[in-house]
């Protein structure tokens, strides 16, 4: 009886066994088997070896189990390992490759940053020379500057001397001639006033020798004024005798007088000579003394330059 | 021949019921993997999560099993162990992958910045 037993418990396992090696690979080892497959062809291969071999690994345990016991646990547990090891080395791939990608876009990144660098570099050496030549440009300008400053003020200094020295001149022909005729400031100009007794004989328009000296300082007096300014010698009588002898009479002693001063040096061109007749007499003409006042010759400088007859 | 195998089948019913010993360096190994998958924040990662869960189970599995004698404890630990290793895979992955598009972002716009 036991050995009956003992018998079919032998022939059980054998053919328990016998099944086994005819039973179809567990779905894990199947899926384990296809899950090398697609890891040794991808990425695994190439960038996680070690871990596709850790996976093959298992793999091999699992085939050799279920070669030797079928569809075992321990098949089972070594293929659900060899998945687990081959999606790891999957992952793992992904990662380094994920990896690179960071390095390459650090790498490219340090890339563009040293472009805008030297971008920057350049700009800014470009703008120091432009700085630069600025700097050179406004500094020939500032010496340009200085110098037509310098220029200007030398030429105004030489002007303001010169108008100094022409008021002295003038001052002094001024102070002179007052000496030898009456000299007032009128709303007509400056008026130089000459007695007719002094310059002419009665009823004459010589100049007397005596005159000449007293006509040298007036030429002095009227060269030193502005130049533009023009200038007219009036002849004046009394009122005795007819108008169309004192007309030209006076005209006559106002010409004598005019060309006297140009032959001095008083530009011909700014003084001309007109005869008043006795028709504008200074005073009346009762008395001796009053027509000697009467009788005279007038220097009119004009204030303004077109401001006369 | 036959006393023989009852005798073997007898000696293995009795190892059978004995407790297993699980390398203490293994199912330490395991649980370090275990550790580190829930520190990269494997629990965050949907498909690492799963993974992770299936690795406590089966580590708690295993000790249950070493506990009962059986011998397949060791297998068991060995694939919880993989399965901790492959959360904590997913999970740096997930983290470097993140950090690829980051870059690849900054990179983008920085060309932008260089050729508007």
């Amino acid at each position: 009886m036991t050995i009956e037993r003992a018998r079919l418990a032998l022939v059980s396992i054998l053919v328990g066994t016998a099944i086994a090696c005819a039973t179809n690979p567990p779905a894990q080892l199947v899926a384990a088997r296809e899950a090398y497959v697609a890891s040794s062809g991808g990425l695994s291969a190439k960038l996680t070896p070690t871990e596709l071999h850790d996976g093959k690994k298992a793999l091999d345990q699992a085939n050799d189990e279920f070669e030797r016991n079928g569809d075992t646990l321990i098949c089972r547990d070594y293929a659900y390992i060899a998945q687990r090891k081959l999606e790891l080395a999957d992952v793992k791939a992904r990662t380094e490759l994920d990896r690179q990608k960071i390095a390459q876009a650090a790498t490219a990144g340090v890339a563009v940053r040293d472009a805008q660098v030297k971008t920057a570099r350049v700009a800014l050496a470009s703008s120091r020379e432009q700085l630069k030549d600025e700097r050179r440009d406004n500094k020939i300008t500032t010496n340009d500057l200085r110098a037509t400053n310098s220029a200007q003020t030398k030429e105004l200094e030489a002007e303001k001397e010169a108008r100094l020295s022409a008021e002295g001149k003038l001052a002094g022909a001024m102070k002179d001639l007052a000496a030898v005729a009456a000299v007032k400031e009128e709303t007509r100009g400056l008026v130089i006033t000459l007695s007719g007794s002094v310059l002419f004989a009665s009823n004459k328009y010589a100049l007397l020798n005596t005159a000449m000296t007293k006509l040298d300082q007036v030429a002095e007096a009227l060269k030193a004024q502005d130049p533009d300014k023009r200038m007219v010698v009036e002849g004046h009588t009394d009122n005795r005798g007819p108008d169309r002898v004192n007309q030209p009479l006076s005209l006559n002693r106002a010409t004598a007088v005019r060309d006297y001063l140009v032959s001095r040096g008083v530009a011909g061109e700014k003084i001309s000579a007109v005869g008043m007749g006795s028709g504008k007499p200074i005073t009346d003409n009762k008395t001796s003394e009053n027509r000697a006042n009467n009788r005279r010759v007038e220097i009119v400088v004009a204030n303004a330059t077109l401001g006369l007859r | 021949m036959i006393k023989r195998l009852i005798a073997s089948l007898g000696v293995l019913g009795i190892t059978g019921c004995a407790a297993v010993a699980i390398p203490p360096a293994q199912l330490e190994s395991s649980e370090a993997s275990i550790r580190g998958a829930e520190e990269m924040g494997a629990s965050g990662v949907p498909n690492a999560r799963l993974h992770l869960q299936l690795a406590r189970e089966q580590t708690d599995s295993a000790k249950k099993l070493a506990a009962g004698g059986d011998q397949r404890a060791v297998l068991v630990l060995a694939r919880a162990e993989s399965d901790a290793e492959l959360a904590l895979g997913l999970a740096r992955e997930a983290s470097v992958h993140s950090e690829a598009l980051k870059a690849a972002a900054s990179l983008a716009a920085l060309h932008t910045l260089t050729n508007p």
